[in-house]
């Protein structure tokens, strides 16, 4: 389990910013083994900032990062694997010697490096590009091989930084399968993205950042509970005036009346169109990611 | 095998398969071994063909072993002539008594001539000249030539390794920085791992490079014949230059990849390591100067004075005779600069790798805790 708590991190002014600025402002949040947990937030929200410090690559001015209850040391990030925002790889490197290597500088031997090599090259697709340099493969090949570096030593947690981004939607599918196994295996996955959707589908919770701050986090489902849900009447040729005094919103569609509410007493509403007219469609809808989203950056 | 050796053969692998690399170490072969034989081409021919027109052959040989002559007879003075003008021989002896030449005779040959003809004539007359006997009263100047020749070739060779495996360490420094590698590469090395892992990789690349070039160098000179001029204690000398190429290479490279793990992109290299440039540049200067007066007080002094000595004294090692003391002496203080710089170094490239952008200052570095 990892669990992160009151980061803080403040840089220092740069000539574009002379007063500096407080990237992390008490960032906290909580991640299980086997969970996949997903890192959202606006741009310069602060989630790289969070992830390097979890990697020990910044250090933070205040806060703690515990793994498995103890502070994160460096032998445990030896086991953590991490892709990094800005993607880094030797271009003139061969791809299955760039993952080897990687495998060996986290104390794999040789043959273990090379077989773990060998299976992630075969479950990401790239098998028949194994001997081409990296500055010679497309984008999402190069991201493939980024990933495969984070993999390869089998790591005890994920860390990845935008791992979908720029990738076509072969590429996501075979990443997002590749994330599941990890994550069916017992490994945290924490990975920050900016596809709303695509984490809804995968997380099992999501921690929404904002200007520093941890503005809701948990699993998706409570979250979704405690934004509670959307009460959505469609009436069609009403008699007019039929929701006055009711809250919400009514837009009309032709003859159809649409009522959209967040409270109100859901059976008197009911009760109302019914007499009002023909009843098409009732029902309260779950908020989705992106208006949990919205809503909590508002 | 642990960190550091790792990232040293993943820097050695990845170089030696470029293609540059096999270029330049067989330019760089090529051209000491050429060196090799120039002695040969400017020390001017050593081998005449003569033509005879009823005349006895001369006992050259005697009076020039080195030398080889050839002889050819012709009938006539006529057909000397032709020969002489047509290059076939380089002079014609005629009736014992007349040389044949076309314009103005080559010097050494001319004397030979005339004092083996003097001495063919006086022998029978029962005179007996004994040679002078030389006797030097000054150093042993024997080797001089081939000394500075030597050490002319060390000064260009070192220079050329030292600065060009610098650089290379500067730029794959920035190489992992700019690219963010050092951000997942540290995660699992420390950074004095990744930093000596580099600048021994990239050190051994060099030293594969002075080891072919010696090698090759010795070969060629065996087989040009200039090894015969070679000084007493060549194997010393080229020991220290090996020895010497490893101080240099470590105190600048280490430098080297202080200062640029400062910058975050290639363009700024050359910038930020222009101090170290200037300064293996001055140390060349002083290299080169010390080939020509390799006991004169500035080469003398310079060769004690780190990081120059790490060029100075090979070459002043080459080009003259100097005592142990004094090399054992400049050994040592290089070897204490170099430790300097390995503890100051990693702290710079430590402190500074990590922080990506713009140009982080020197001073900034020095000053957090
Ligand atoms: N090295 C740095 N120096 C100065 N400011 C930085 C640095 N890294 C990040 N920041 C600032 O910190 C804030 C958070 O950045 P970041 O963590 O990258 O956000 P996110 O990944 O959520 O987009 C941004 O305002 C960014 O400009
Ligand atoms: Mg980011």
């Amino acid at each position: 389990m990892l669990e992160i708590s009151g980061l803080r991190k403040r840089f220092a002014g740069s000539p574009g910013t002379p007063e500096g600025k407080q990237a992390l402002d008490g960032i906290g949040f909580t991640v299980r083994p086997g969970e996949m947990f997903g890192f959202v937030g606006a741009n310069g929200a602060g989630k790289s900032t969070t992830m390097r410090i979890v990697m020990g690559v910044l250090k933070a001015d205040a806060g703690t990062v515990t793994w498995r209850g103890e502070p994160v040391t460096y032998a445990d990030r030896q086991r953590f694997g991490y892709m990094p925002e800005e993607r880094g790889l030797y271009q003139k490197m061969r791809a299955s010697e760039q993952i080897e290597y990687f495998g060996r500088l986290h104390g794999m031997s040789p043959d273990r490096a090379k077989k773990a090599t060998e299976d992630l090259l075969e479950r990401l697709g790239l098998t028949e590009r194994r001997n081409s340099s990296v500055e010679s493969l497309s984008l999402g090949n190069q991201q493939r091989v980024q990933l495969a570096v984070a993999l390869v030593h089998d790591p005890e947690l994920l860390i990845l930084d935008e791992p979908f981004s720029g990738l076509d939607p072969i590429a996501v599918e075979a990443l997002a399968t590749v994330l599941q196994e990890r994550c069916r295996g017992g490994v945290p996955v924490i990975f920050s993205s900016h596809q709303l959707e695509l984490v809804e589908r995968l997380c099992d919770s999501v921690g929404i950042v904002s200007a520093g701050r941890m503005v809701a986090s948990g699993p998706v489902d409570e979250l979704r509970a405690a934004e509670g849900g959307t009460l959505r009447v469609v009436v069609r040729n009403p008699a007019p005036g039929w929701a006055d005094g009711l809250p919400g919103l009514v837009s009309v569609q032709g003859d159809r009346h649409v009522l959209v509410t967040e409270d109100g007493d859901d059976q008197e509403i009911l009760r109302r169109a019914v007499k009002a007219g023909h009843v098409e469609h009732f029902g309260v809808e779950q908020p989705t990611l992106t208006e949990i989203f919205k809503e909590a950056v508002a | 095998m642990n960190g550091m050796m790792l990232v040293a053969r993943r820097e050695i692998v990845t170089q030696i398969r470029t293609r540059s690399f096999i270029f330049s170490l067989l330019i760089t072969v090529v051209i000491v071994g050429a060196l090799a034989f120039a002695p040969k081409l400017f020390d001017g021919p050593d081998a005449y063909t003569l033509g005879t027109v009823n005349s006895q052959q001369l006992p050259l040989e005697a009076a020039a072993p080195d030398m080889e002559f050839e002889w050819r007879a012709y009938p006539d003075e006529a057909a000397a002539t032709r020969a002489v003008l047509d290059g076939d021989v380089d002079a014609a002896l005629v009736d014992g008594s007349k040389v044949l030449t076309d314009g103005e005779i080559d010097t050494e040959l001319g004397v030979l001539l005339q004092s083996t003809h003097r001495e063919v004539k006086l022998g029978p007359a029962g005179v007996n000249i004994a040679p002078l006997q030389v006797e030097s009263v000054g150093a042993d100047t024997r080797y001089e030539a081939a000394r500075t020749g030597i050490a002319l070739v060390l000064v260009l060779v070192l220079f050329m390794l030292i600065i060009g495996q610098v650089m290379t360490v500067a730029m794959g420094v920035v190489e992992e920085k700019g690219s963010r590698i050092v951000e997942i590469l540290l995660s699992s090395v420390r950074p004095w791992q990744l930093l000596g892992g580099k600048i021994i990789g990239l050190g051994v690349l060099g030293l594969i490079n002075l080891g072919s070039i010696l090698a090759v160098g010795l070969v060629a000179s065996y087989v040009s014949g200039f090894a015969a001029d070679f000084p007493p204690g060549m194997t010393g000398i080229m020991a220290g230059v090996i020895l010497w190429f490893v101080l240099g290479y470590a105190f600048f490279a280490t430098l080297g990849a202080a200062l640029s793990a400062l910058v975050s992109r290639q363009e700024e290299v050359g910038n930020v390591m222009s101090p170290i440039s200037m300064v293996i540049m001055a140390a060349y200067f002083v290299a080169f100067y010390a080939v020509n007066d390799p006991t004169g007080p500035v080469a003398t002094i310079v060769s004690f004075v780190p990081p120059f000595s790490s060029m100075v004294m090979p070459v002043r090692m080459a080009a003259t005779e100097v005592p142990l003391w004094e090399v054992a002496a400049s050994v040592g203080l290089m070897v204490l600069a170099v430790l300097a710089t390995l503890s100051f170094g990693a702290k710079v490239y430590e402190r500074a790798v990590l922080r990506t952008g713009a140009r982080v200052k020197l001073g900034e570095v020095l000053r957090a805790k």
